[in-house]
């Protein structure tokens, strides 16, 4: 138990580090804007699939609980009113940071992890060149531009699939649904999501790049690492959330 | 006394338990040729990367023209690699770019050379490993490559910027020996055209008498034998001619041992 405590602090110490070494290198020129260009291209334009697929379910699913329950109070009319608060406030940023994000970041460590192994990334280093300023920084800045993007998308779709849920099975016009599901949100609604997704994208990019570099030997080594990614960020993504939630919704 | 361009001083390296070097020392001098052999797994690797400030020693010094390479921070490593620099065992070529971008890599990171001459110089160096012939070469990908030809890349990587320094590790293994007569000549060639002080690392033994001014036997955690090609030859201890006739000690590859 000691053991654990001792190395989750050790992780949390060493993830620090590279944001901050990342960030100390990425404010200096060049920024490697072809690099941040070219990731987040390759990070959230072949996310697009999954964040389509995961908010067009989460959507239909919420909806249909909601409707379900508030039909027991004969309230169903207010189901776009509840839909909206959770989906945009909690469901979508956190069900796409925790499935697009973790595809992202296990591709990012898979990626860095290999070329770790084979000492790509101590070339790039005896070349002349800063692997974190060429590897972590892009990734990161991708990451943290992508994911709130997709969250916006997905919420789009997710709001879209309830109100069709919500016409079909509970008989409330989507018209309807649309009008009370966006006269629920505040400005802040819309704000506090997008933030919960931009700093789920800073942990995402620096995740998946840390246990890149932390990859010791062998194949095999990235394999171990790329699952530990998935287990990390599911905790960070949750506890991040929870800590978020508290701090936007004082009671 | 030849100048001394790179000097290790009393260097213990250690992972974890697993000790590589204790006490360690040697030399090499400005302009000279020095070969490093000894059994798989004893650390040869590990002090090219002492050398170029990849991995830090625990104790000692590692001396680069007088500065220590363990204090150098980020600027200075920069600067100690433009002078001098590496070609790794596996080749290390990078996956995502072709062997153009590949060669070019310090050249774009280091000068401000424009595109056509960064062409150039990367053919120049190509020519200089024995790739020369395949004009579409340069628009392939690494993983396209047979594993004698990465190595080749590799080396010609590490060429392009003209450094002062070369480390070579194990530049010849898995050539076939016309290859390995080509690359051999080559390091002959960069020290007495530019006098390029070379580093190689290598289990082949012709090629470390057919290159070297000196060579440099790894054992027991330093460099006990150290001597020309000749006074190598002449040594009576077992170790030494057990590693030159072929009889490969295998070292303490057992972790913490
Ligand atoms: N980054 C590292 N972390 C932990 N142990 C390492 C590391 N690099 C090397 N070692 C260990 O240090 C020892 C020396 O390794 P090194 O790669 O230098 O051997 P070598 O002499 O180059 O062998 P070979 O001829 O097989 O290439 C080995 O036991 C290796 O396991
Ligand atoms: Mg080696």
């Amino acid at each position: 138990m000691g053991e654990s405590i001792r190395e989750a602090i050790e992780w949390t110490g060493g993830l620090v580090r590279l944001l901050l070494i990342a960030l100390g290198q990425g404010v200096r020129r060049p920024y490697g804007i072809y690099d941040i260009f070219y990731q987040i291209v390759a990070q959230g334009v072949r996310s697009l699939p999954l964040t389509f697929v995961m908010s067009l379910f989460i959507g239909m699913v919420l909806t249909y609980q909601f409707g379900e329950a508030l039909m027991w109070f004969g309230a169903k009319n207010a189901v776009g009113s509840a839909a909206s608060l959770a989906l945009v406030r909690e469901i979508v940023p956190v069900i796409l940071a925790l499935t697009v994000g973790a595809k992202i970041a296990t591709g990012m460590t898979a990626e860095l992890g290999s070329m770790k192994v084979s000492e790509q990334i101590d070339a790039i280093a005896s070349l002349g060149a800063d692997p974190v300023k060429k590897l972590v920084w892009p990734r990161i800045v991708a990451a943290t531009v992508a994911l709130p993007f997709l969250s916006v998308l997905g919420n789009i779709i997710a709001m879209a699939s309830g109100g069709v849920i919500a016409d079909m099975v509970f008989d409330v016009p989507f018209a309807y649904f649309y009008e009370t599901y966006v006269t629920q949100l505040t400005p802040f609604d819309y704000i506090s999501g997008l933030l919960k997704s931009l700093v789920f994208g800073v942990l995402v990019g620096l995740i998946g790049c840390y246990q890149g570099f932390e990859t010791k030997f062998g194949t095999e080594a990235v394999g171990i690492s790329t699952t530990k990614t998935v287990v990390a960020i599911s905790i960070v993504i949750l506890f991040t959330d929870f800590v978020m939630t508290m701090m936007f919704l004082p009671v | 006394m030849p100048e001394t361009i790179i000097e290790l001083r009393g260097v213990h390296k250690a992972f974890a338990e697993h000790v590589v070097y204790r006490d360690m020392n040697l030399q090499v001098y400005t302009g000279e040729t020095l070969t490093v052999i000894g059994g798989s797994g004893q650390g040869k690797s590990v002090c090219l990367k002492l050398m170029t400030g990849l991995l830090r020693a625990e104790q000692g010094e590692v001396l680069f023209d007088g500065e220590d390479v363990g204090e150098m921070g980020q600027r200075q490593l920069v600067a100690l690699r433009r002078r001098m620099s590496m070609v790794f065992q596996g080749g290390a070529l990078f996956d995502s770019m072709n062997v153009l971008e590949n060669v070019g890599y310090a050249l774009k990171e280091h000068t401000k050379m424009s595109d056509a001459e960064i062409l150039a110089r990367a053919l120049e160096c190509l020519e200089l490993v024995g790739l020369g012939s395949d004009p579409n070469l340069i628009y392939r990908m690494p993983a396209s490559l047979s594993g004698g030809m990465r190595k080749r890349v590799a080396i010609a990587r590490s060429i392009a910027i003209k450094p002062e320094v070369i480390l070579y590790d194990e530049p010849t293994t898995g050539l076939d020996p016309m290859n390995c007569n080509v690359i051999a000549h080559m390091i002959l060639k960069l020290q007495r055209e530019l006098g390029v002080t070379s580093i190689v690392v290598t289990h082949e033994m012709p090629l470390a008498f057919e290159v070297s001014d000196r060579i440099a036997m790894l054992h027991d955690k330093h460099f006990p034998f150290q001597g020309t090609p000749d006074e190598l030859h002449r040594m009576s201890e077992p170790a030494v001619k057990d590693f030159i006739e072929g009889r490969v000690e295998e070292g303490d590859e057992g972790h913490g041992a």
